[in-house]
């Protein structure tokens, strides 16, 4: 029972001595939702910790900052229009993405989320964590009612609320890895370059692998002279899983 | 940033130390204790580079084939002209030589597909390479003047030319290079170092990081041939990284066989 272990570990973390692992299995229905809750945010968080700790390759982040920035200044000579440049960076990160959740599934172990809620909580303290050693601080959209229509008839826990369509979160990002040297001219500033763009593209990415999709766009950002950087992800819609063609 | 000596010989040598405050300190913390991310991340993001550029390069030299035509269709420019003026923008855009489309050039050999593929790799190379040179620029300068080694205080102060001293002679260079620019690109060391005594060194990786898991549903001459394009950008780092440490070196890269790589260096006499 491997799988278990990061969850006991947290749980013993908090001391939670007496509980029964159980239900701290995200995708069963649980006796207590508020207790869960509260346990999964401390839980999520001790994961992510766990996950970074016992990562043994790592690396400069200053080195992955020169080259992503390299990169930003090469794309805008080449298409010598911002609004591409966005739309590139989208695409690349959105290629990323799509490798980088078949990557921290594998070494989370985590199970499904029960909501959309959930997977705002999973990707900021887990996945930014584990591999930008970074936690954005999540906020959610207040939950609207939820469309039944919407969502697939196999797989998701029935027991889920506020996964309707238009349900979105917000990542707040305190210190941005990619933007550490970086300071943006006029032109960039008036054509409209967000920075980062490969950050919501990895994040489109990779809720896309496991059924969701998504619309992620940053809302603000510090190296445009705004206060804070954050991203916006909000969920469009549910996808089938669908049988490739020709495999039955 | 020295200190200027307004005081004379009154007290020789006044220490900068009083003018980094610990705010400025914490600021210019050495290469070691900065922040730090997953290694994967970095994987990830140079393979996709590369796909980046290959799209990109294509589009710029789109742009510039259409301007050569409108140019040539206003009668602004005769071919020939285009010609010339295509090679040197290529140079400067892409670093072609005669491999340049000339468009007359290309239709006349009737070898359009083979000229075109081989000038987009070169494209690519270039940019890959220019991309490499300026992440291993900086890098060296970081690791160099912000070392835990040099003193904190002194070292943020000191210029790097001031530092060169570190490095006795072209040996040492490239020693950092195999020990410490490896190990913070791609945390390992490498793996034989020779040389000729004549100012070429080769260095060998025998688990070169960014080529370890390639592999081709065509075989492993095709993975080999995909995985040349991968070694670019860290030819461009080694030069880069020697340019900045003074050393202005030819880089090039070869597979003998995956995932080994060998990085022939070859500095100019005299040093």
């Amino acid at each position: 029972m491997t799988w278990w272990s990061p969850l006991q570990s947290a749980c013993q973390a908090e001391g939670h001595q007496g509980y029964e692992p159980w239900w701290l299995v995200p995708d069963l229905v649980t006796r207590n939702g508020c207790h869960t809750f509260m346990a999964s945010l401390k839980q999520h968080k001790a994961i992510g910790e766990d996950l970074w700790k016992g990562r043994t390759d790592k690396i400069n982040a200053e080195l992955f900052a020169l080259t992503y920035g390299a990169l930003v200044v090469q794309l805008i000579q080449d298409y010598e229009d911002y609004a591409e440049v966005n739309t590139q960076l989208e695409k690349m990160g959105y290629n990323i993405g799509c490798r980088i959740v078949e990557d921290f599934l594998a070494r989370s172990g985590l199970g499904r989320c029960n909501d959309f809620r959930e997977v705002g909580e999973v990707v900021a303290k887990v996945g930014f964590k584990a591999f930008l050693n970074i936690t954005p601080t999540v906020t959610h959209s207040a939950p609207a009612a939820p469309v039944p229509s919407s969502r697939p008839p196999s797989g998701l826990n029935p027991a889920a609320s506020s996964t309707s369509a238009g349900t979105y979160f917000t990542l707040a990002l305190d210190d941005n890895p990619l933007a550490e040297f970086v300071e943006l001219p006029d032109e960039a500033l008036e054509g409209g370059l967000w920075f980062s763009n490969v950050l919501c593209g990895v994040l489109r990415g990779a809720l896309e692998m496991i059924q969701m999709q998504v619309e992620v766009y940053f809302i603000s950002d510090v190296l445009k002279g705004d206060e804070t950087t954050e991203i916006r992800v909000k969920l469009v819609k549910y996808l089938e899983e669908e049988v490739p063609v020709g495999d039955d | 940033m020295s200190l200027p000596s307004q005081q004379g010989g009154y007290r020789p040598s006044i220490s900068t130390s009083s003018l980094i405050t610990p705010s400025l300190l914490a600021l210019t913390d050495s290469p070691s204790s900065q922040s730090q991310i997953d290694a994967s991340v970095q994987d990830y993001l140079l393979i996709e580079l590369v796909h980046s550029l290959r799209r990109s390069s294509q589009v710029a030299r789109d742009r510039l084939q259409k301007r050569e035509d409108e140019m040539l269709a206003n009668g602004l420019l005769t071919s020939t002209a285009v010609a010339a003026s295509t090679l040197a923008a290529g140079q400067v855009s892409a670093g072609l030589g005669s491999k340049t489309s000339l468009r007359g050039l290309s239709a006349a050999a009737g070898a359009t597909a083979n000229v075109s593929v081989t000038e987009e790799e070169e494209a690519i190379r270039v940019r890959l390479e220019a991309l490499g040179a300026h992440v291993g620029a900086n890098l060296a300068e970081r690791y160099v003047v912000h070392t835990p080694s040099v003193e904190a205080t002194e070292s943020s102060s000191q210029s790097l030319s001031a530092d060169r001293g570190r490095f006795t002679d072209t040996l040492d260079v490239i020693k950092f290079l195999c020990k410490d620019v490896w190990t913070a690109v791609w945390d390992k060391q490498i793996d034989n170092l020779r040389t000729n005594h004549r100012g070429v060194y080769v260095l060998q990786d025998n688990a070169f990081r960014p080529i370890l898991r390639i592999s081709s549903a065509d075989g492993p001459a095709d993975s080999l041939k995909r995985a040349k394009i991968h070694t670019a950008f860290p030819a461009g780092l080694l030069r880069g990284a020697l340019a900045r440490l003074g050393l202005q070196g030819v880089i090039i890269a070869e597979i003998p066989s995956l995932p080994q790589c060998t990085f022939q260096v070859k500095l100019p006499k005299g040093t």
